[in-house]
């Protein structure tokens, strides 16, 4: 059950298009996932085992709510292939043997813990020989190697999740991503103009902020330019300029109340 | 002004009953810089209270700082309005202090001019915050389309304010109250002299109804 609406808990297999629009219980639009791994070996391949974090989440709710599903299906989890999952899940399964693994097992060792515990083992046993080098060996690789069986082995909702799309209907708004996702960058909705060879002067770029933004513009001590507009328009209203260049502005109360 | 105060004193012990719990209205005498706001604001104020608002100078930007004169009531042909008058520094897109340094050394224009800027971002802050109408103030000398004006009047239409358009110095040779009455022929024009005290009764009467 990888995925996990963090509402309301209810859970969704893997390429489920269902939670595409929230989750059609309690509507909520987060989502976890939950790795196979986590479920799978609750005693090695939690993802974060190797960053101190593991035992919090070999204590939090979600992980409790996985152990029954993983008893239950617990023959279901052999098809997960060490290359579908993710590969610091798998670098922690294959280590997982080891320490941190191991510790969570125990600490969760309550009624249900000889099968889990046994598979455990045994999966250990079966991964750290020569299966666990070979992951090993591919990690070391680079990651397109392995990105390759990884997609042979997504399961077919998975595959299907992917290219498929959701229907029209269900989309809150017309805008169709996939379409933005090929065409590289989209050629009517820049706001930057095409960078030329010539840079606007400094001069010319002040210029411009100033017609836009000033309301008083200092041209030279003793010679202002005013946008009557802008200091019309504006909630704070210049008290006094100072010879420096600095000014003392009136700030309207409600911008105190706002902090 | 005979005839005229003893008819304010003859209204006025009539209205005072009928008015007196009128929330004051708070007037906003705009306009560019020069065109006899001060000198407006203070003959109104010395007509109705005895007191004078500010100093009247031929140089701009005498008025640097937006002058209030509070519960200023005026009456005429039995309508009565008690005002505050709120004397604008003038409104102008450009301050120079060179305008002034024939009149005053460099550094006491280049003080005038900071302070002159300041009285426009407060006219404008006043505009936006505190007015309930305004008298728009005009040289009739001048040319009354400029880019001021323009936008002056215009922000004050867009706030629904009711607005007079006094066309100031009448006085002068080449005054013409028609050109400011076709530039914006959309509000009432009050031809005046403030410095002379010309036509002062229409523009009271005018005062009287409009901010009423």
């Amino acid at each position: 059950m990888p995925h996990q609406c963090t509402n309301c808990e209810r859970t969704f297999p893997d390429g489920s298009k269902e939670m595409l629009s929230g989750c059609p219980d309690c509507g909520g639009n987060k989502f976890q996932f939950v790795p196979a791994a986590a479920v799978d070996s609750s005693g090695g391949a939690d993802p974060t085992a190797g960053e101190g974090s593991a035992t919090d989440r070999a204590d939090s709710p979600t992980r409790e709510r996985a152990d029954p599903d993983s008893l239950r299906t617990e023959d279901g989890f052999s098809e997960w292939p060490e290359t579908a999952r993710r590969p610091e899940d798998r670098q922690g399964s294959t280590s997982a043997s080891g320490s941190p693994g191991g510790r969570s097992v125990d600490g969760d060792a309550g009624g249900d813990d000889t099968s889990r515990t046994g598979r455990g083992t045994s999966r250990a046993d079966d991964s750290s020989t020569p299966p666990g080098d070979a992951t090993r060996t591919e990690i070391e690789d680079t990651t397109p190697e392995e990105e390759a069986p990884r997609a042979d082995a997504e399961d077919a909702a998975q595959a299907d999740a992917r290219s498929g799309f959701v229907p029209r209907e269900e989309l809150p708004d017309p805008p169709d991503p996939p379409e933005s996702t090929d065409d590289g960058p989209p050629s009517d909705g820049r706001v930057v103009s095409e960078p030329t060879g010539e840079r606007p002067s400094m001069e010319e770029l002040r210029e411009e902020l100033n017609d836009q933004f000033e309301s008083i513009k200092i041209v030279n001590p003793g010679q202002y330019e005013l946008n009557l507009m802008e200091l019309y328009d504006r909630e704070e209203y210049i008290v006094s300029l100072q010879e420096d260049g600095r000014y003392v502005i009136d700030v309207p109360d409600s911008w105190r109340q706002g902090e | 002004m005979g005839l005229f105060t003893g008819l304010r004193h003859s209204i006025s012990r009539v209205t005072d009953r009928l008015f007196s719990e009128q929330e004051p209205k708070r007037i906003g005498i705009y306009g560019p810089p020069n065109a006899g706001k001060t000198t407006l604001a203070n003959r109104i104020a010395r007509d109705w209270t005895g007191d004078a608002i500010g100093k009247e100078s031929h140089i701009p930007h005498e008025t640097r700082r937006a002058r209030r004169k509070e519960g200023v009531e005026i009456e005429r042909n039995g309508k009565s309005v008690t005002i505050d008058i709120v004397d604008t520094p003038g409104v102008t897109t450009k301050v120079d202090y060179e305008e002034f340094t024939d009149e005053m050394d460099k550094d006491d224009a280049i003080r005038r001019s900071r302070e002159a800027t300041e009285g426009v971002a407060e006219a404008m802050h006043w505009l936006r915050e505190d007015v309930d109408g305004v008298i728009y103030v005009l040289d009739s000398a001048e040319d009354p389309i400029t880019q001021v004006n323009t936008m002056l009047i215009g922000i004050i239409e867009s706030r629904d304010l009711p607005v007079l358009i006094f066309a100031n110095k009448i006085d002068l040779e080449e005054s013409s109250v028609k050109r400011i009455e076709d530039a914006f022929p959309q509000h009432e024009t009050v031809p005046l002299s403030a410095k002379e005290g010309d036509n002062m009764d229409e523009v009271y009467e005018n005062i009287a109804e409009y901010f009423g």
